[in-house]
């Protein structure tokens, strides 16, 4: 199908472009990738009277370094340009190794960081590793500029705190501490599609090898990305032997999760796959921050 | 260079690639109209009235065409049971029943699409849903609802096998194994979904411009349904994208033809299109056939097979379009290509409302393989002996008697075809113990290709099982069970002194095969003449004669034998100076026999292709995930006429098959799809497909083929699933009856083997 009519905006900077969604508000939605929103117009699940297109705002495609040693990510930064980066590879090396498992090649060549996390699937990788990261998130509009713990950014099913006016313009990354491991796992029926579920993990051991934090946040089993809680809690102040992990892991699994079935797999297997790859990423987030893996 | 035998580049791929080749989709004519299909969108209804004066009225419609405007209204390539249009009206008893999401309501033909499509709308049909069938077990309840009311029960068609004695077959087995399959519906998912355009010509005929698989079956469902002879209408093809048997049966053609007629009866002089979107695709034409099927096979402790009995029922659906064939197929392959001499077989096709079920890739062929070679598989197994040294002693050679009691026609290769997989693979015969597997995989890490993106399993790194299995097949070439198999070619050498241009008529359709390439080929092979000579005048019933469809993996063979005769015969008329030479053959193969209804006896089919082929697997036990990481496809071919188009079939079959036994889940709930768009209905993609295949070519001569060649093009498709249950089993200890093997139905099966084991 083809989308319904719009009028076209192709702001040429940040102003302008808040400037147009100060206007238009809910008749408008920002165009970011268009991998998500195109798609949901063609649909018809999207009809916005109005498209401001980012792709020629300049000032929102950059990586570059925070003043505490992590990174700044402008909110239009492809998320192929996530993959690939240097800079990303050295301080966010979670983003990068989960970047394959978003979409497919084509797909991250025009989706963005941004537009993946203002979209709110809640199956989508970004979300979960930015809020397993500890990320912040700044959001602008002609009103002014707020900050945003990427954790209170996600409200449900693709939805968002944003306002209609507001942009979400740069995500902040904080530094790694020491002794912190990482990492990222899924499963999905097929390769590039949305997982069926994905757990993402960052742990931080003390100098006496217990968890000083840890972080698991899963996709695919809740509204939005999930933060499991009281698997954290299980784990925090504690040494992560195998046991634990098992035991926070499944803690996970029959507590934080609440997965719906679907015609892809059932709530049951869900819950399940929660329980197996919560184990396998901390289990891996634990062994890198030992130094026992890379 | 000799044509016959070289991988020459096919004739359409510049045009494809650069986007020049037309496809129906592709076509504008000027001044034309638009088309969009009220689909019932129901499974079970009867209509009782239908008002379109609201869409008559909407902007841009020109008409709006029902059950009414239909002359005769039915169709259907083995049985006319489906309305054109369903709605009342008509004359046909029954018409005014909707019986599948898919069956076609009314047809608003307007100025553009989009106010066709909102103009549908407006359409308001008073329906009064009925009882839904949803599963062959409910259809054959006795006191099911019936899905066509005039007939007694649900049952479309059965067939029998009984050969020797079963029940002493039983009695003389050492060891028995039972089990209940399941096979799921399968979508072709071509790449092209159906369109078309058609007009009315300055004579007066009908010119319908589509994609199909077989220009004159489609002219002759069209001019059924318009009450016209055959010589109105035109059907042409163009640029096909892909078929697998999902264009076997009408889609556009007849709402194509009746539109552009209607039109012209009331003095609109305007070519009609119409391009279905995918969902309309998935919903508009049929799918695969589920099947369920009840097996007990028996073996001596030496591992001869002494006794197979199988219970088959395949879900027909709505309607009956090609079932009872592919049922004939499933018939004779669920036991085998094996000599078992006492062999009980009970076939069923079921009308149920699901979308019908028909011609896919294989035709019954990979539902009755999975049957019959699941049970060798597990017979192997319970025998504690190797799987292809029971095959041996078993097989299907030069000379056998088919289960039908008639004998295999000559050049049986399957004993070759499996000895050259077991040796590809690793097997050793002993001249002791016969075959001997190779030592068990050793574990592996698949993830060894940086390029290779790695797949959901390779981003779990967990334990990860790897397993090995092998299946064979065979399969008819050309038409079967006493159908009357034809293919007319006509060669024309213009030139004087020396050959300057060849032209060959042939209807036959290229669906993405490369099939007009070999034509060529095999032309310029029997002239002697290069390959730029040739002009191929293909797919047009106003320019050739009937050839029969590209499907049954007959085209090379059927195609092969008229064009090479027809240009033996037009060598000699120039040799004898005519100028031009046209030679013309009829290829009529030698017959076959319907099955005997009790007994099944016949001469089932002119010829076999024959394959084996060995995967192995990687499951991660603790998600499920299957990824199918190494194929070995042996492949006997007869003669490869263009190589490299036979990888190309062997590689897509795999993919193809991987996807039915793998991640592709048709999902119907009370006859309605689940899955009909291409986001839920999961085709494997490249990242999907195992990238390691090993396609190995065998050349025995088919004593009927043109240059020895069999067709070859459904096989590969048909052994795979079978192969990759064996190998999971031997990977994670389990066996599974049922397909697809997603990774909820793995786990499942690993964690709950007290409700899935099935055998003794
Ligand atoms: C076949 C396919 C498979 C996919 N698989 C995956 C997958 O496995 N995992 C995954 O995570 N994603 C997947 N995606 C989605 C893909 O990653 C999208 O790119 C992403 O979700 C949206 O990013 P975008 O830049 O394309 O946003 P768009 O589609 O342009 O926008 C998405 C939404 O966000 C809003 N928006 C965009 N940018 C901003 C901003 N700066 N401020 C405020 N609002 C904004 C838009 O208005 C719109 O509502 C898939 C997509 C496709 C088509």
């Amino acid at each position: 199908m083809k989308p319904a009519p719009f009028k076209y905006l192709a702001p040429r900077s940040l102003d302008e472009a808040l400037a147009h969604l100060a206007e238009h508000g809910y008749d408008a939605k920002p165009l970011a990738g268009g991998q998500s929103l195109v798609p949901a117009m063609n649909f018809r699940l999207a009809a916005p009277a109005v498209l401001v297109d980012l792709n020629r705002v300049k000032e929102l495609f950059y990586i570059r370094s925070g003043d505490d040693g992590g990174l700044r990510i402008g909110a239009m930064t492809r998320q192929a340009r996530l993959e690939r980066d240097a800079l990303i590879a050295e301080r966010a090396p979670l983003i990068k190794e989960t970047m394959p498992y978003v979409a497919h090649p084509q797909i991250r060549n025009r989706g963005t960081y941004g537009g993946s996390l203002a979209h709110a699937d809640p199956a989508a990788e970004l979300p979960a590793v930015t809020i397993a990261l500890g990320g912040r998130l700044r959001v602008q509009s002609q009103r002014g500029e707020r900050w945003v713990p990427a954790e209170e950014f996600f409200v449900g099913l693709f939805t968002t705190v944003l306002e209609p006016d507001e942009l979400l313009v740069e995500i902040a990354l904080p530094p790694l501490p020491p002794r912190t491991g990482w990492a990222f796992t899924e499963v999905s029926r097929r390769h590039g599609d949305f997982a069926l579920v994905g757990a993402a993990a960052v742990v931080t051991l003390d100098e006496a090898g217990k968890c000083a934090d840890v972080r698991l946040v899963y996709t695919g089993v809740g509204e939005g990305p999930v933060v499991a809680r009281e698997a954290m809690a299980l784990l925090r102040g504690e040494e992560p032997t195998e046991e634990a992990i098992r035991e926070a892991a499944h803690k996970a699994a029959q507590v934080d999760v609440s997965p719906i079935g679907d015609i892809h797999a059932s709530a049951d297997f869900r819950r399940h796959l929660a329980d197996v790859l919560g184990r396998r990423a901390l289990t891996q987030a634990v062994a890198r921050a030992r130094g026992q893996a890379s | 260079m000799r044509a016959v035998g070289s991988s020459i580049p096919r004739l359409d791929a510049w045009q494809k690639v650069t986007g020049e080749a037309p496809f129906p989709g592709d076509i504008y004519l000027p001044d034309m109209l638009h088309m969009k299909v009220l689909f019932a969108g129901r499974p079970h209804a009867r209509i009782r009235h239908i008002d379109v004066s609201r869409a008559e009225q909407a902007p841009g419609v020109v008409a709006v065409l029902t059950a009414r405007d239909v002359p005769v209204n039915e169709y259907g390539l083995i049985l006319p049971d489906q309305p054109v249009l369903c709605g009342p009206g008509s004359a046909k008893e029954g018409a005014d029943v909707v019986r599948f999401v898919g069956d076609q309501v009314a047809l608003v033909i307007a100025e553009s699409e989009a106010q066709a499509e909102a103009a549908l709308a407006l359409i308001d049909v008073d329906y009064e849903d009925l009882p839904v069938v949803a599963s062959v077990e409910e259809a054959l309840r006795p006191d099911a609802p019936r899905v066509h009311a005039h007939r007694e029960s649900n049952l479309l068609h059965a067939y029998r096998i009984r050969r020797g004695d079963i029940e002493r077959g039983f009695e003389a087995a050492d060891v028995i194994v039972e089990a209940t399959f399941r096979t799921g519906f399968q979508e072709h998912a071509y790449l092209q979904p159906e369109a078309g355009v058609s007009y009315v010509d300055e004579d007066g005929r009908i010119v319908v411009i589509t994609a199909g698989q077989w220009v004159h079956e489609d002219r002759q469902q069209i001019a059924h349904a318009l009450a016209l002879p055959e010589d109105r209408i035109v059907v042409r093809y163009v640029g096909i994208g892909g078929a697998f048997g999902g264009r076997e049966d009408m889609s556009v053609q007849i709402i194509l033809a009746l539109a552009a007629w209607r039109l012209h009866q009331r003095g609109i002089r305007r070519p009609v299109k119409i391009v279905w979107s995918r969902e309309e695709s998935i919903i508009g034409h049929h799918k695969r056939h589920a099947m369920v099927a009840r097996a007990r096979w028996g073996a001596t402790r030496d591992g001869r097979v002494v006794a197979a009995q199988v219970d088959l029922v395949l879900d027909a659906g709505a309607y009956a379009y090609t079932s009872t064939k592919v049922l004939g197929n499933a018939t004779l392959t669920c036991v085998g290509p094996y000599e078992i001499p006492n062999v009980w077989v009970d076939a069923r096709a079921v009308y149920t409302n699901n979308i019908p079920g028909g011609a896919f890739r294989g035709f019954g062929a990979p539902q009755g393989h999975f049957v019959a070679e699941n049970m060798m598989n597990r017979l192997a197994e319970a025998l504690g002996m190797d799987p292809v040294e029971l095959r041996e002693r078993n097989i299907l050679r030069e000379g056998s008697i088919l289960p039908t009691q008639a004998p295999v026609p000559p050049g049986c290769s399957m004993p070759e075809v499996l000895t050259r997989l077991a040796e590809e693979a690793g097997w050793r015969r002993d001249p002791e113990k016969g075959w001997q597997a190779p030592p068990p995989l050793p574990p592996g890490d698949p993830c060894q290709d940086p390029e290779r993106p790695c797949t959901s399993l390779e981003a779990t790194p967990g334990p990860r099982l790897r397993g090995r299995g092998l299946a064979i097949a065979y399969k008819n070439v050309g038409f079967s069970f006493g159908f009357v198999d034809e293919c007319h070619a006509t060669v024309e050498l213009h030139g004087d002194a020396a050959i300057e241009r060849v032209v060959v008529r042939h209807a036959g359709a290229d669906v993405g095969q490369g099939a007009h390439t070999v034509m060529a080929q095999m032309a310029a092979e029997v002239l002697g003449v290069p390959l730029d000579k040739i002009e191929l005048v293909v797919s047009d019933t106003a320019k050739t004669e009937n050839s029969g469809s590209a499907s049954a993996s007959r085209m090379t063979f059927m195609a092969g034998n008229a064009i090479q005769r027809a240009a033996q015969e037009a060598l000699r008329l120039w040799h004898e100076e005519e100028r031009p030479a046209v030679g013309h053959f009829r290829y009529i193969p030698r017959p076959t026999t319907p099955y005997d209804p009790e007994t099944g006896r016949s001469d089932p089919n002119i010829t076999y292709g024959y394959v084996g082929q060995y995967v192995e697997v990687e499951v991660d036990p603790e998600t499920g995930h299957v990824a199918l990481t190494r194929v070995i496809s042996v492949n006997d071919v007869g003669k490869a006429i263009n190589p490299q188009l036979i990888e190309g079939q062997i590689e897509g079959a795999v993919s193809q098959a991987f996807g039915w036994a793998v991640t592709e889940d048709f999902r119907v709930v009370e006859g309605r799809p689940l899955t009909d768009r291409l986001s839920t209905y999961l085709i494997p993609t490249i990242w999907d497909s195992p990238l390691n295949i090993q396609s190995v070519i065998l050349e025995i001569p088919d004593p009927q083929g043109p240059f020895g060649a069999r067709g070859m093009a459904e096989m590969p498709f048909i052994p795979l699933a079978a192969a990759i249950v064996a190998a999971v089993r031997d990977a994670i200890g389990v066996w599974i009856d049922e397909l697809p093997l997603t990774p909820e139905r793995v786990w499942r099966a690993l964690h709950r083997p007290a409700e899935r084991e099935g055998g003794t």
